[in-house]
């Protein structure tokens, strides 16, 4: 009965996994979409200006480009540096999840990889956040920035998962020495 | 480290190879070869206990404390 029991939970483990790993790669793929269709609206604005009013999900920049040209240059480098750091976040989750063995999950591929997540999602975290200080500055000058507000809201969140991620990493880093040292003794 | 594991010589002294003692101490090639090469990070006074036994010798026949340069230089 017990057996049986074991049994049921690792099958529903590895079913959630891989369903996890099936989200992580749609949200993977849609975070390339966004960074890249980000990419070609600043090269496109670059070569012709006119294009600023329909840019990415109709995002419509021209106000901030008429008035100043380097600020509009400037939030969409914020924006752009943003979602290439997602995309790469998840790349990074994509790598650890194809890595990733259930049997033996503590290597030290693991936990390099959950620092990593971790420095990555305060990196994305601390820039939205500056990136909303200078937004918020911007429209006392005047300048409407609430379109952007969508692409860095989230950047307490951003701070605080790192926070967590960054525990875990500490967790797992110290269980890996362990498991080592443990191996290394005869 | 410095701490180095002498259980070559003592194998060389007592004529024994790592077969031969992995089968009388019955510990894997893999950990008794760990053990040789100074890769082992610890010792169980069990593993110790079985070797010594197997080797006639004494621990200290097996492990030996030399001072590094970089203790040396900390004092």
């Amino acid at each position: 009965m017990i057996k049986i029991n074991t049994r049921m939970i690792t099958k529903s483990k590895d079913l959630v996994f891989k369903g996890l790993h099936v989200v992580a790669w749609m949200i993977f793929i849609a975070l390339c979409i966004e960074a890249g269709s980000l990419v070609v609206n600043f090269i496109y604005s670059l070569v012709n200006p006119r294009v600023v009013h329909n840019l990415y999900m109709k995002l419509d920049l021209s106000d901030m480009y008429e008035k100043n040209r380097w600020i509009f240059f400037g939030m969409y480098s914020f924006l752009l540096f943003i979602a290439l750091l997602k995309a790469y976040l998840f790349y990074i989750v994509i790598r650890l999840l194809m890595k990733f063995d259930l049997s033996n999950p503590f290597s030290s591929f693991v936990s390099e990889q959950i620092n990593q997540i971790s420095y990555y999602t305060f990196s994305i975290g601390i820039i939205s956040y500056i990136a909303r200080q200078i937004a918020r500055n911007m429209e006392h000058h005047g300048i409407d920035t609430n379109k952007l507000n969508q692409f860095w809201a989230d950047s307490q969140a951003y701070i605080l998962m790192s926070a967590v991620i960054y525990i875990i990493a500490t967790i797992i880093t110290k269980g890996v020495e362990i498991q080592k040292e443990n191996e290394l003794t005869v | 480290m410095p701490i180095i594991v002498n259980l070559d010589v003592m194998m060389a002294k007592r004529k024994i190879s790592l077969n031969e003692l992995s089968e009388r101490v019955e510990l894997t090639l893999s950990n008794l070869s760990i053990l040789k090469t100074g890769k082992a990070k610890a010792i169980r006074f069990s593993t110790l206990d079985a070797i010594c036994k197997a080797l006639d010798c004494q621990p200290g026949d097996i492990l030996e404390y030399v001072v590094d340069k970089e203790s040396k230089d900390d004092r």
